[in-house]
């Protein structure tokens, strides 16, 4: 017997979602699920803008990983709070992780979260973590055509980071073309170039996190696609 | 869990599954019907033998997975024409048939991934 049920199969995850997002907005915290390959330098990102960005917010990482806790250490050693989830081989974070993870968080006057998701540029996007957006890191160390080939990613993220430009002299990567093909992917999206080895670039990130960590806090912020 | 979605997809499957065969009173699973967009990100052999994997040994290691794919549908940037649904156009970017914009479209259908029906008795 056919019995008709409709049901979306991520649904379990989209509820828990939401409960994310009930934690997260008594205190406007502004939430950032950053999501890349493996190797193009989120940690890298995280450790530079808690150190830069220590005296203007409160900053606390959820590190996503494989195995090891290298991440987190990494990024408590500039005074973050840092919680290190190990998904033990799965390859993204899903909303179930990240509420356990906010159990050992201090939310107290927190201003930003960052999830830094599993290096990948395929799962993470189809899990919902409760984000207000979601930024794609790219490094010139990878293919320029890596917005044509996972355009999911690129069409969803309210951010792009080109990261370690200052490798540019030395690799064939065309910044025009994943720059140009992304942004025709997504209208909205707000593209740094960036070298989180030497800083440079990274004062228009910090513009864009403190723009939208005012629309956080005055509820002007649109919900994240999906 | 294997480093591969379509391991937590086939999951979640199997938990609304065992969810609605007791809401319903079934025991016996003889098909799952699936609907994946095309743009759902889930690599139909992969989340088959995900699926199977799970249910093998189980009181339901028989049941089918009917899986349709859900061609993707889109609305242009340019002029507002829906368009695709052709099997093997599956970008997010593509000419529109109308105006020739290629990019900015919004997805009209294709990014779903939902149980349809379940043939249980």
């Amino acid at each position: 017997m056919q019995i008709p049920v409709v049901r979306n199969v991520l649904e379990a995850n989209e509820k828990l979602a939401e409960q994310v997002r009930a934690r997260l907005d008594p205190g406007r915290i502004l939430a950032l699920n950053l999501i890349s390959s493996p190797g193009a330098g989120k940690t890298t990102l995280l450790e530079r803008t808690l150190a830069d960005l220590s005296g203007e917010f409160r900053m606390a990482v959820i590190e996503g990983d494989l195995q090891t806790d290298n991440d987190a250490r990494r990024v408590a050693a500039t005074g973050a709070q840092a919680v290190q989830i190990n998904t033990e081989g799965g390859c993204h974070l899903n909303s179930s992780m990240i509420l356990q993870a906010l159990d050992n968080l201090d939310l107290d006057g927190l201003d930003i979260l960052f999830i830094e998701n599993v290096g990948n540029l395929v799962c993470p996007v189809e899990f919902d973590c409760g984000e207000d957006a979601k930024i794609a890191l790219l490094s010139v160390a990878e293919g320029d055509d890596k917005p044509e080939k996972y355009p999911l990613l690129f069409n969803l993220a309210r951010a792009m980071l080109l990261n370690k430009i200052d490798l540019l002299p030395h690799v064939d990567f065309d910044v025009r073309r994943a720059r140009d093909f992304a942004t025709r992917l997504n209208h909205d999206l707000a593209v740094f170039e960036v070298s989180c080895r030497n800083g440079q670039g990274l004062d228009g990130w910090y513009e864009w996190l403190r723009a939208m960590r005012q629309a956080r806090r005055q509820g002007r912020l649109s919900r994240q696609e999906r | 869990m294997p480093p591969m979605h379509e391991m937590a997809i086939a999951q979640s499957i199997l938990d609304i599954v065992r969810d609605e065969m007791t809401a319903r009173h079934c025991t016996r699973l003889d098909g799952i019907g699936l609907e994946c967009g095309a743009l759902s990100g889930v690599e139909p052999e992969s989340l088959r033998f995900c699926l199977s994997a799970l249910l093998d040994g189980g009181p339901w290691a028989d049941a089918r997975l009917e899986l349709r794919i859900v061609p993707l549908r889109l609305r242009c940037f340019g002029c507002g024409t829906v368009f695709g649904g052709e099997s093997g156009q599956d970008a997010l970017w593509q000419p529109c048939p109308q105006c020739g914009e290629q990019f900015g479209h919004t997805v009209e259908q294709g990014k779903e991934l939902r149980i349809s029906h379940l043939d249980a008795s």
